[in-house]
């Protein structure tokens, strides 16, 4: 189950534009708000440093009271204006981000989840884990967190440096001298930092790994008395992620300096300008001092941008991850159109020849047909195929050579949601899902209800275990929650498959991991999970063989045996030999 | 954390303060220096328009310029020197809590903490590091107060009057901001919780993408997070709606503070009370003061964070251990290795049971619950408090045997094999021979993992040794059991995800490892091939001795017996 990065597709820059102002263009009165409003409040906010140039004006020129308390006046109505402003266009602007985010990730894992079965099994789960939960994750953290503050901040740079040239052109010029020192800045940190934050973010994960890892083995770690090492292990790699982390501040306070200096430079560089043109008489005291104190507000809004740069370049990265997934082809809808009718075959499977992408052949002349209702089991060791033909007969994955077909109907004609809703798989791979132990279950069937979960549970044996939970069906199971046993765990997926109720069930060496007394249980559970349905099941334990109707016995890709147990044990080749080693050499 | 805990978390905060004291003490003074710059910056910016730009002075603007320059200066190095300083201390002891806790969570004697691993492991990652954070709101609270100082100085040498109603507005202003902030801070809890869950969703949704599929229930699944996404997106705009406001407040009661004092300076400066530089300064001043007086209010909730965290570190720290070993050494190896009498803990209900000296006893449990007690039972981790009867190693009961003379003597290992990240070999024990590792994992029908990789022993093994199959990891982790060769063994269903052929293998190696004395052996299982192989083997039903014998005379007059281990 490898994961290759390479396989699901990441947007380019332009593509990652247009899909998001498509979104925007589907909200065209919020967007317009959110716009309007926040230019309004930043404008708002530049009143007051521009009235106080002109009270010093006044001062100056020894003016009357009544002009004072104009424009104290003046700036207290613009300071209610402003905060009405801010707090509309803070509301709007959330509403309209907030939306097209929630938009955006439903529709990423509505896609993840839709995923065609070839492009899965290629890709990998690990990739797709990643982008529905790291990158929306640091994608709503730069929409919600830093989103309104880099906005605002943006906002203000701009209408203050309009309003440093509203005052004088000269002035603005100024403090535009500051900018290429900002850049520069800019420029010598993101190179540094950047592959720094990767390499932080790999150790801290080495980190935690150390940690869980320990933990989880904490009793073999006692067992062994290992407890030195492991820490010791904990201790290094904590060690190397605090080294990081002090080089990676070190970093940071020298992009400060330069940061301080470039502010240093621009309102330095302002003051000059001003002193120049007010002893040209070109501007007045007043004004000089609104342009010193328009700078000074720039600090920090400029500041924060810098800052979190690299914060806004991670969220762009996640971002086109994002919407190259989003970008996807919606699932197909299901053809209905075709007939699917009784057919003395439920299922039938010829494979003339099945390889991975260049591999070895897997599996050669396999001809498989299941009756109505009838139980095969495949046997065989380990890289005999039995989990490709299982995968082929349950339509995850296409014969390179060969096709499966549903009542006479080729799967890849019914379409992959048809399929899924006839034929179902229980895989090796065992998932509890987080929450509710009913929820997990209601996957399978939204509309079950309590009684009809409990029967499902009841007929695979888990009523027992059920029974001593906290909170019943409420109990909370999987990543978090109620631990529960690999047993369990398997008899949940069989208890999904009664709810989802297909009329083909796959099951692929099922109860395999769980333990010897547990093995017996779920072999009883399996059973009547898949009472009534046409059933193919690999046997990685005999006993699951000997109860089926048939069974095949597999060897490096070909069917070698055919028969029932009786017969295949009466006539004792392969599957013989396996039995009696199998059981300890006592005879049933 | 309960009243209890909190005397724990003040001694843990001390402890951190007290071990980084010179780190802070200086980045203490440096950031208390930095912010007293950042208050004189609009001082001195009313210092060049009142000297040199209002006067035209060429020297009055060069001499304000280098003060400017000074200040600069100042500010930058100070704040260089004491954020490296004081973030080298935060590190520095995150580090230190951190050792120490793994060095607690792995406590040889167990940890009677109550915790689970899931919270342990928070507790590390996060709260060791939170607890930490103690030392950064100390640093700011400091240089905040020293701005304020500053400020409060600067405003009282331009005017008394004016500098005391600043010095008691803005306090009052930012404070009554702040009593708005339970509610923000209630939302926005509310708010992060929602996205978390959506998040955790999503990962679980698609890491269980393979079940889903089996049974066609992405459908269901992609309505199911739709839904959660929805309320997350409720529960984020109520809270940006406070914000919002609160936002919105905020600079209106700042713009309507600053009013108040331009045309109050603004009438003073009329009056020729202060001159224009002297109004800049007044008015600067004003607007930075909000400042330092928010960074106070944010530092009591940096301390709440950083505290309640304490408490959770000292919950592990403070942790008294599971079990108290004794003083006795081991005895010398006897006939019976091992010996359990009446034994009643769990669902065992008056167990008795000998190992002896070059025996592999074969045990079954019909229930599952009797084999967990008494492995748990059997490795170490149960106070003796908690458990009924005597458990005898050489005859010396197993509680008053020191750590080492324990865990020396009998080994567990457990059913679910966990492996570490490192080599085959790191993992199988560094310290054997290469000729007792190949022996050992020939005898655990394990020399597949070997032969199939070109490492050999030095091969590379992820986190739990997620690189090898669920049958390749069961059976690496009984090779290393027979490499440790203990005096006494015990093993729990070794061979659940092991093919039949190699079943039969891994009972003749069990039989050549262990079945020579001094040795003692104790495997728990349901296989026939592994029950054949013992010498004789123990029955377990509802927590007691139900039937011994050889498993063929068992299986040839046991009826249940037989149901339970003849598939």
């Amino acid at each position: 189950m490898s994961t290759n990065p390479h396989l699901l597709p990441t947007a380019g820059a332009r593509q990652t534009w247009s899909e998001l102002l498509a979104e925007f263009r589907r909200l065209p009165g919020l967007s317009a708000a959110a716009v309007a409003l926040l230019v309004a409040a930043s404008a708002s906010g530049l009143v007051a440093p521009f009235v106080l140039g002109r009270l010093v004006d006044d001062v100056v020129a020894g003016a009357g009271t009544d002009r004072i308390v104009r424009w104290a006046c003046v700036i207290g109505a613009a300071a209610v204006v402003a905060g009405v402003l801010t707090a509309a266009g803070a509301a709007v602007s959330a509403r309209l981000g907030e939306t097209v985010l929630a938009r955006l990730r439903e529709r990423v894992l509505d896609r993840a989840l839709h995923l065609p079965s070839a492009t899965l099994e290629r890709a990998g789960t690990g990739d797709l884990v990643a982008r529905a939960g790291d990158d929306v994750a640091v994608v709503t953290t730069a929409i919600t967190g830093i989103g309104p503050l880099m906005l605002g901040a943006v906002l203000t740079i701009v209408l203050t440096a309009a309003g440093l040239f509203t005052l004088d052109w000269r002035l603005g010029l100024a403090g535009l001298i500051a900018a290429p020192a900002y850049v520069l800045a800019l420029r010598w940190y993101l190179p540094q930092s950047t592959p720094y934050y990767a390499q932080e973010r790999i150790t801290t994960g080495e980190r935690s790994q150390a940690m869980a890892g320990a933990l989880h083995g904490a009793a073999t770690v006692r067992a062994y008395g290992t407890e030195d090492v492991h820490v010791a292990r904990i201790a290094d790699r904590s060690a190397a992620a605090r080294d990081l982390s002090l080089t990676v501040f070190g970093i940071f306070t020298r992009f400060g300096l330069r940061i301080n200096r470039s502010e240093f430079i621009g309102l330095g560089s302002v003051l000059v300008a001003g002193f120049l043109l007010v002893r040209a008489d070109a501007v007045t005291v007043g004004a000089a001092t609104a342009a010193a104190l328009y700078f000074h507000r720039l600090f920090n809004p400029i500041g924060l941008i810098l800052m979190e740069f690299d914060a806004v370049m991670q969220a762009g990265a996640s971002l086109a991850r994002l919407v190259g997934v989003a970008s996807l082809p919606a699932a197909a809808v299901p053809t209905n159109d075709l007939e699917v009718q009784d057919h003395e075959a439920a299922l039938s499977v010829t494979v003339r020849r099945h390889h991975y992408e260049d591999g070895p052949t897997v599996l050669e002349d396999v001809t498989l047909t299941l009756a109505a209702g009838e139980r095969v089991a495949l046997v065989g060791a380990s890289g005999a195929g039995k989990s490709t033909l299982a995968a082929i007969a349950a339509g995850i994955i296409a014969a390179s050579d060969g096709e499966a077909r549903l009542r006479g109907v080729p799967l890849n004609d019914l379409g992959e949601v048809r399929v899924r809703k006839e034929i179902a798989l229980v895989s090796q791979e065992v998932h509890v899902f987080a929450g509710p132990l009913a929820d997990d279950l209601r996957l399978a069937r939204p509309d079950a209800d309590d009684t009809e979960i409990e029967k499902a549970l009841d007929r695979v044996g888990a009523t027992g275990w059920l029974r001593a939970l906290p909170d019943g069906l409420a109990t909370h199971v999987g990543e978090g929650g109620h631990r529960l046993t690999a047993a369990q765990a398997q008899q949940l997926a069989l208890a999904r498959l009664i709810l989802a109720d297909p009329a083909v069930a796959v099951l692929d060496e099922a109860t395999a991991e769980a333990g010897s007394a547990g093995a017996r249980d779920l072999d009883r559970a399996a059973a009547a999970a898949t009472e009534g349905r046409t059933t193919l099941i690999v046997a990685h334990r005999l006993i699951q063989a000997a109860d089926a109707d048939r069974i095949l016995v597999l060897d490096h890709g070909r069917v070698v045996e055919q028969g029932t147990h009786a017969e295949l044990l009466a006539a004792g080749g392969r599957y013989g030999h396996l039995w009696q080693s199998w059981n300890g050499g006592a005879s049933s | 954390m309960t009243a209890a805990g909190e005397p724990s978390a003040g001694s843990v905060t001390r402890r951190i303060l007290r071990r980084q004291r010179a780190r802070i003490g200086v980045s203490v003074v440096f950031l208390c220096s930095h912010q007293a710059a950042e208050a004189l910056v609009p001082v001195m910016i009313g210092v060049v328009i009142d000297r040199a730009v209002a006067t035209s002075d060429t020297r009055a603007l060069l001499i304000s310029l280098a003060g400017l320059a000074l200040l600069f200066t100042v500010l930058t190095f100070s704040y260089f020197f004491g954020a490296r300083l004081g973030y080298a201390a935060v590190e520095n002891e995150s580090h230190h809590t951190r050792v120490e806790i793994a060095g607690r969570a792995l406590d040889p004697r167990g940890l009677r903490s109550g915790l689970r691993d899931g919270e342990l492991l928070s507790i590390t990652a996060s709260d060791a590091e939170l607890s930490s954070l103690v030392i950064r709101a100390a640093g700011i609270a400091a240089a905040a107060t020293t701005a304020l100082v500053v400020s409060a100085i600067a405003l009282l040498v331009v005017d008394v009057p004016l500098g005391l109603g600043v010095l008691i507005g803005v306090p009052v202003v930012v404070f009554a901001l702040q009593r708005l902030a339970p509610l923000l801070t209630r939302r926005s809890e509310a708010q992060q919780e929602a996205l978390a869950t959506t998040t955790a969703l999503a990962v679980d949704l698609v890491s269980g993408l393979r079940v889903l599929r089996g049974i066609g229930a992405q459908d269901h699944a992609a309505r199911r997070y739709a839904a959660a996404s929805a309320h997350a997106l409720g529960v984020t705009l109520r809270a940006a709606n406070s914000k919002g406001l609160h936002l919105g407040l905020t600079t209106a009661v700042n713009g309507l503070f600053l009013a108040t004092v331009a045309g109050f300076a603004g009438w003073l400066a009329l009056r020729g009370r202060l001159s224009v530089g002297e109004l800049v300064a007044v008015v600067g001043l004003a607007q930075f003061i909000a400042e330092p007086v928010g960074t106070l209010g944010w530092c009591v909730q940096l301390f709440a964070t950083a505290k309640a965290s304490a408490g959770r570190v000292a919950r592990v720290l403070e942790a008294e251990p599971l079990v108290t070993p004794g003083s006795a050494g081991a005895g010398k190896a006897t006939d019976t290795r091992l010996a359990l009498d009446e034994v009643r803990y769990g669902n065992l209900d008056g167990v008795s049971l000998r190992v002896g000296a070059g025996e592999i006893v074969g045990l079954v449990a019909y229930d599952p619950r009797d084999a967990d007690a008494l492995v748990t039972l059997l490795s170490g981790r149960v106070p003796r408090d908690d458990y009924h009867g005597t458990v005898r190693v050489d005859g010396v009961a197993a509680e008053t045997l020191t750590l080492d003379a324990g865990r020396g003597t009998v080994l567990v290992e457990q059913h679910d094999v966990a492996l570490f990240e490192g080599t085959l070999r790191s993992n199988l024990g560094a310290s054997h021979s290469d000729d007792a590792l190949l022996t050992a994992l020939r005898s655990a029908g394990a020399e597949d993992v070997l032969d199939a990789h070109p490492d050999g022993l030095e091969r590379e093994l992820v986190e739990r040794g997620a690189n090898l199959s669920g049958g390749q990891r069961q059976r690496i982790g009984l090779a290393r059991a027979l490499a440790a060769a203990p005096p006494i063994l015990v093993l729990h269903d070794p061979t659940t995800s092991v093919d039949a052929v190699t079943e039969g293998l891994v009972a003749d190696g069990i039989t050549a490892a262990r079945g020579a004395a001094p040795h003692g052996t104790l495997v728990i299982t349901s296989s026939p091939a592994l029950l054949r192989a013992a010498h004789r083997v123990t029955v377990l039903d509802g927590g007691r001795v139900v039937a011994e014998g050889t498993h063929d005379a068992l299986a040839a007059a046991d009826a249940r017996y037989r149901e339970a281990v003849l598939r």
